[in-house]
């Protein structure tokens, strides 16, 4: 456009070429002038590796997560209570077989009629600001899960401790309503937090625990700072300095700190992603068959077609459950007709089969239940990217077998809304946990399956009565099974939940990082955890 | 000007009133409540009326919005419900971070842009003039999410030299917060340094082409002090305008960039209030953001007080 202006092609363009080079030398040269100070990469990375096969102490463990901390759900157990078993204990903790071994509490006894239980508790534990742990302790823990407001997965086991009898500072009794096949899973959920620190606790300003790392602060939308506990009950525990938890909320933002080493650890990864990571000798995957959480179909038995016990055992059959687990779960979960996971004392393999992908079974079952292939149902899931793929995978099985659905994607909290207020619509995606623990813990606190409410608002004299026996009857045991078998068979000829498939929790860390492990309620474990 | 600030006020107040019960309502049309989310996945209706109460959401509307006016008007912004910690805590802090984050930005606007704008006037070169439109073109199709990753990619993943993500207070570790900062303001930075770049470029252009311009370069100046003395000081206040306009858009710009990069200011704690339904936090920082609006209304319509005397007198 202005063609006359007096420019010259000739020393001009030289000058503002080599001042562009000088101010782009500039420019690098002031960020490697920063990092010849200090480098934020090596700062929070792993690469100050030690050849040695000893654990090694010392090192900050960064751990990268696409949900921050929230200390409201403190008492309630999700996705983020990993930082549970890093700054508080519990009172047991299970083994991979489902025994309680010692953690705060020592050693226990039931009473012969099963109505008490008595607890020896450690004598040489103090909370991060010196306090000394005692049964008051243990008491106000109890007593905090019975209420309410802190919507307790097991608040129904914490309710039925009926009494407390102190005999000391480090022995307690607990007496109960009736006997309680699920009171360990409640030993190993509940956290022992600081009684007279609580409120703090719960603005995430002051979290008083007895674990192996201090609260040192938590920035919302950056993240939690944890150090290590001097005084930690277990001697030379931990091995780690500090563990940051820091979030991502994007989940290429994640990937690349796992990559770049910037996090050394997360449980995050997306199932279509962690190929990638199995194949890198930089990265360890792992992965735990807790059954934590289990992708299922619900259905609302008391609207018409799926108030037909054929129309929903039609659906059971018509869900390829393989192609499932395979495409939306990258084969990291087990494709299962039952809820229980592989390490459940409920679980066997004729369950987990009872329903196949079986089309021509489903047509059969749903031409008995007269249902018409005119009506389109409401088919809803919340809009997390994992329901919205199993959704449109459920909507095109069902579509093979005739049945026309519509997906309503709902956002998270208004779905929840709708889970808890009982108003589903015919159909829906989801997901519930409690199956990994003891059985009966399913049936009296996740809503999906609960006797005496749950979603699907199915009610039934067999069904109550079997729940109720498995919940008061002892955990192991011949009986124990045979009650469990009931449960099962309940759930899966109702087909009131349709389950797709058991997801695992799977561990993703960098291969200099060892130790950590999960709890039964994904709450991480970094006692034995340390950098190379 | 004292009677003008008069009559302007109560018209500010009333936009300020109309917005807060704007916002207090529309957010409570919106489905689900923070007692929902604070119950959590499994809870009971129980649960969630126990937490309802609690945080008062079980009062009529217009008792909660009263009180949220009145706390406002006593400058309580009280309690997050969910989020965690005093709401004026989390504003300040987004607040420190994105503003940060925006100042960082703008350095490389202002130097990208110079160094486009001015290499893509001064040289007829085809190599220069094909860079400069590639940038410019380049760093205004590209949206910003394909960037950050990208430059996360080669200078986190690949070379390994910066954070992919996070940040560090400046006044904590100044050295290792630059760190922390570059990839996300350059990243925000790159389409504001197009158009600056542009702008500038079309600038100085025009300034070269003037007669004064041209009679200088006749007597024999030299083509460089025409460019930085002659056409430079011309073609900049137009410049300095569009800076302006382009800082408030990298301070709205901000919220994906913050995302990509971990950074946690003002875009990712409205995301997550709004997600986890933490009507005190949503609240309040938009009704700061009306109130920006307002108070720079107001301000805007002083200076037409001070410069334009007919104003005055109307």
């Amino acid at each position: 456009m202005s063609s006359s202006a007096p420019r010259s092609s000739g020393p001009l363009s030289r000058r503002a070429a080599l001042r562009t080079i000088g101010t782009g030398a500039l420019l690098v040269g002031a960020g490697g002038a920063l990092t010849g100070c200090r480098s934020a990469v090596s700062a929070n990375s792993d690469s100050e590796a030690k050849a040695s096969g000893a654990p090694r102490r010392g090192g900050t463990l960064t751990l990268a997560t696409s949900l921050d901390f929230t200390p409201a759900f403190l008492f309630t157990q999700t996705a983020l209570s990993s930082q549970n078993r890093l700054i508080y204990n519990t009172l047991i903790r299970y083994d991979d077989r489902l025994e309680p071994q010692p953690e705060l509490a020592t050693s226990w006894e039931y009473a012969s009629d099963g109505r008490s239980i008595t607890l020896r508790l450690r004598d040489d534990v103090t909370y991060h600001d010196g306090r000394a742990f005692t049964a008051d302790d243990v008491i106000f823990a109890v007593q905090n899960l019975q209420k309410p407001e802190r919507s307790a997965q097991l608040a129904a086991t914490a309710r039925a401790v009926t009494g407390f009898e102190k005999r000391g500072d480090h022995e307690l009794v607990l007496k109960l309503a009736h006997p309680v096949s699920n009171l360990f899973d409640l030993f190993e959920f509940m956290i022992i937090a600081d009684r007279h620190t609580v409120a703090e606790a719960l603005e995430g300003t002051k979290l008083n625990g007895t674990g192996p790392f201090r609260f040192v602060r938590w920035q919302p939308g950056t993240g939690l700072s944890l150090a290590r506990n001097d005084r930690y009950w277990i001697a030379d525990r931990p091995y780690l300095d500090k563990v940051e938890f820091r979030v991502y909320t994007q989940s290429d933002a994640l990937l690349a700190a796992l990559r770049s080493g910037q996090a050394q650890l997360t449980y995050q990864v997306p199932g279509r992603s962690l190929a990638t990571f199995k194949d890198d000798g930089n990265f360890t995957v792992k992965e735990y068959d807790t059954g934590l959480g289990a992708l299922y179909i619900g259905a609302t038995v008391t609207e018409s077609p799926t108030d037909s016990k054929p129309f929903r055992q039609a659906i059971a059959w018509a869900v390829d459950r393989e192609r499932i687990v395979a495409r939306a779960l990258g084969g990291y979960g087990l494709p299962s007709a039952a809820p229980w996971p592989k390490s459940s004392p409920a679980f066997t393999e004729a369950d987990r089969t009872h329903y196949t992908h079986d089309p021509a079974k489903a047509r059969e079952l749903l031409r008995s239940s007269g249902f018409s292939t005119k009506e389109t149902l409401p088919l809803a899931h919340s809009t997390i990217g994992l329901h919205v793929v199993v959704a449109e995978m459920v909507q095109y099985d069902l579509k093979q077998i005739g049945i026309r659905t519509q997906l309503q994607p709902t956002e998270p909290v208004a779905f929840q809304k709708m889970l808890i207020s009982g108003k589903m619509p015919a159909l829906w995606v989801n997901t519930h946990a409690f199956a990994q623990v003891q059985p009966a813990t399913l049936a009296v606190s996740a809503p999906p399956f609960n006797e005496a409410a749950n979603t699907s608002h199915f009610r039934s004299a067999a069904y109550t009565e079997a729940v109720q026996a498995a919940w008061r009857a002892p955990a192991e045991g011949r009986q124990a099974r045979a009650l469990y078998r009931r449960v099962s068979d309940v759930l899966l000829d109702e087909a009131f939940v349709i389950e797709l498939a058991v997801q695992n929790s799977v561990q993703v860390t960098s291969a200099k990082l060892h130790g950590p492990t999960l709890n039964k309620f994904n709450y991480l474990n970094l006692d034995n955890a340390h950098l190379d | 000007m004292r009677t003008h600030l008069l009559r302007k006020i109560p018209s500010a107040l009333l936009v300020l009133l109309v917005a807060s019960v704007l916002i207090f309502s529309m957010l409570r049309l919106v489905p689900g409540d923070a007692a929902v989310t604070l119950a959590g996945p499994d809870a009971s209706p129980e649960s969630v009326e126990a937490i309802r109460r609690q945080l008062g959401l079980d009062q009529p509307l217009p008792a909660q919005y009263l009180t949220w006016i009145s706390d406002l008007g006593r400058g309580d912004l009280g309690p997050s419900y969910t989020v965690g910690g005093q709401v004026a805590d989390l504003i300040s802090d987004g607040l420190g971070a994105t503003v940060e984050l925006t100042l960082g930005a703008l350095f490389f606007t202002v130097v990208l842009g110079l160094l486009v704008g001015v290499s893509g006037a001064a040289s007829t070169r085809r190599p220069v003039q094909a860079a400069v439109r590639a940038f410019t073109t380049g760093a205004l199709v590209v949206p910003p999410f394909v960037t950050g990753v990208v430059l996360v990619l080669v200078f986190a993943v690949g070379l390994g030299i910066l954070p992919s993500g996070g940040r560090v207070g400046l006044l904590e570790a100044p050295d290792l917060a630059l760190q922390y900062l570059l990839l996300p303001a350059f990243c925000l930075a790159l389409p504001s340094a197009a158009v600056l770049g542009r702008y500038l470029k079309d600038g100085l252009e025009r300034a070269l082409a003037e007669d004064c311009v041209r009679t200088a370069a006749a007597a024999g100046v030299s083509p460089r002090r025409l460019l930085w003395r002659h056409a430079l000081p011309g073609a900049l206040p137009p410049v300095v305008t569009l800076l302006g306009m382009q800082t408030g858009q990298l301070l709205g710009g901000a919220v994906l960039v913050e995302s990509i990069f971990a950074w946690p200011g003002l875009g990712q704690l409205a995301e997550q209030a709004l997600l986890k339904r933490d009507y005190p936090v949503v609240q309040d920082l938009l009704l700061l953001l009306v109130t920006v609006f307002v108070l720079v209304q107001l301000l805007t319509d002083l200076l037409y007080v001070l410069l334009d005397p007919r104003v005055r007198w109307e």
